[in-house]
């Protein structure tokens, strides 16, 4: 930094509100998001309770059109909140290179759990699509579809080597971490930059809610696999 | 008999034409209460009179020998040798310039910092030197001791990603400074002034909360704290402002 350009640059420069809105808004997008991802995952777990609870919700929130409004409000969401939060990404080679070397040679905790923040979010993005694009493309969404869906396997097909594969349950497993760790920590990260908190206590505290609706997520994927076996073959549905 | 010591240093002089920068071992006997600091200075004394590195205090309170003691930054003079392994590597801070070896320029910085987030007390009192001094509420005088700590070391500039990326980003450091100004009462600026100093990306907003500052701090200031102050504080103001219909830009 050299001195004359800051005094001429930095000290007259007039900043407005936006770099306020701009944070206020990210953090604001991310404590919406992290609600709208526990509640998700409360509700899938109905279906550890019982198929028709699962049901019951799913159609309610069908009737009363909360489905139909919160789904796109909340891919809406999710497209502010990368835009908002990809700023703070190192995004350059040169800025990678540097956040890497000096997270590797100081080996700080936190710094190691941004940088898994960052990463997880690529793969919250890329997963995040395909999950709406398939539950869209079978709407609606009741039990005995879902429990079918992650139960299926594949391909199964002659020309590739007639293998199959449970991709799907593997796919959600990793959604499912992916998604939870990045929420979670991202939470932290939000009461740390925010809170009055002390944040390694508050930090064991969202660590064990992370546990718990990832449990949570694992019993409802079990269930759904559970269900689909109990399914008559060939897959007829209701 | 003590350890023998093998220091692995950072060595590279940029004013010598064609010296490249690399690193050196140094073999030495530990001995009872060693600081990395005598440490250093027994290898210029014995071994290499050229090995660069700064120190003024030897007690921690001059915050110029900071240096990535195994890849951390910390103060040397604060360094028990005896809590590092046999082998360890030292380097100067990122970030800073480099003079040569271990021996950064934080002051170039610093006095920049100082500059753009006026660190200093804005009053319009006229200063009375046969008058007695006001005295202060113990409570506020101890409150503004925390921040007050603050020995420019650069340790916090130096383990933060965002100031290592992001060269404008005034760091914990200044987001403390100022910190320590908001709750002095001396001070008579308002929040929107204070606003228009820190309250943009390079300030405040532009902490992501990496924390690595408030865990490696060598003088302990609650920088968490602080800094989610200094944002609330700052979040409000700009956001009442608008709801006064003052303009502050
Ligand atoms: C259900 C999905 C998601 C949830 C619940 C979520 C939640 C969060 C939260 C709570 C934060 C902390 C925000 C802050 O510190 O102010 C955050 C940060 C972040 N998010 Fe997401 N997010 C989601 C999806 C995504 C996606 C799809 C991307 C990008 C591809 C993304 C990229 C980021 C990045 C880069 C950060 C770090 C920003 C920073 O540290 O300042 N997120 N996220
Ligand atoms: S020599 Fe002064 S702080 Fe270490």
């Amino acid at each position: 930094m050299e001195l004359a350009k800051n005094l001429q640059t930095t000290i007259n420069r007039s900043y407005g509100k936006t770099d306020l809105y701009v944070d206020l808004a990210q953090s604001i997008s991310g404590v919406l998001l992290i609600g709208f991802l526990w509640m998700h995952m409360l509700f899938v777990a109905t279906i550890v309770v019982s198929p028709e609870l699962f049901n019951t919700l799913s159609e309610g929130l069908d009737r009363y059109y909360l489905a139909q409004v919160g789904i796109p409000a909340t891919i809406l969401l999710i497209i502010v909140h990368i835009f908002l939060a990809l700023r703070r990404a190192p995004v350059r080679l040169r800025d990678m290179r540097i956040t890497y070397r000096m997270a590797k040679m100081m080996n700080h905790y936190d710094t190691w759990v941004w940088v898994g923040q960052v990463v997880s979010a690529l793969f919250v993005g890329v997963m995040a699509s395909i999950h709406l694009w398939i539950i869209l493309g079978a709407w609606p969404l009741r039990a005995a579809t879902s429990a079918a869906r992650v139960a299926s396997t594949g391909p199964a097909d002659a020309t590739w080597g007639a293998f199959t594969f449970p991709f799907f349950i593997v796919f959600y497993v990793i959604f499912l971490i992916a998604g939870e760790y990045h929420g979670g920590f991202g939470l932290y990260r939000i009461l740390v930059k925010w809170g009055w908190w002390e944040r390694h206590t508050m930090g064991w505290v969202l660590k064990g809610i992370t546990v718990i609706i990832v449990g949570l997520g694992i019993a409802a994927l079990y269930t759904f696999t559970q269900i689909a076996a109990s399914l008559p073959a060939g897959g007829v549905i209701h | 008999m003590g350890r023998q010591l093998t220091i692995s240093c950072f060595r590279y002089n940029p004013n010598i034409p064609g010296d490249k920068p690399r690193m050196q071992d140094y073999k030495l006997e530990e001995y009872e209460g060693m600081t990395l600091f005598v440490a250093l200075n027994d290898i210029r004394e014995k071994l290499d009179p050229t090995l660069m590195f700064d120190f003024v205090c030897r007690a921690a309170i001059c915050g110029s020998c900071a240096m990535l003691i195994n890849g951390r930054p910390r103060l040397a003079c604060k360094t028990m040798t005896r809590t590092l392994p046999s082998r360890f590597t030292v380097m100067p801070l990122p970030v800073f310039k480099l003079i040569g070896d271990l021996s950064v320029d934080t002051g170039t910085w610093f006095r920049d910092l100082q500059v753009r987030a006026e660190a200093w007390i804005h009053t319009n009192k006229k200063f009375d030197f046969n008058a007695l001094e006001v005295r202060m509420d113990n409570k506020i005088a101890e409150d503004i001791y925390d921040p007050e700590q603050c020995i420019e070391c650069g340790c916090c500039v130096a383990n933060c990603i965002t100031a290592n990326i992001r060269p404008d980003f005034i760091g914990s450091t200044g987001i403390n400074r100022l910190y320590r100004f908001l709750i002095d009462p001396r001070d008579e600026r308002t929040d929107a002034e204070y606003y228009e100093v820190i309250g943009n990306e390079d300030g405040t907003f532009g902490c992501v909360g990496l924390m690595a500052c408030d865990d490696m701090c060598p003088k302990e200031i609650p920088l968490q704290e602080n800094l989610a102050y200094v944002r609330r504080k700052m979040a409000a103001a700009g956001l009442k402002l608008t709801f006064q219909g003052v303009k502050i830009s």
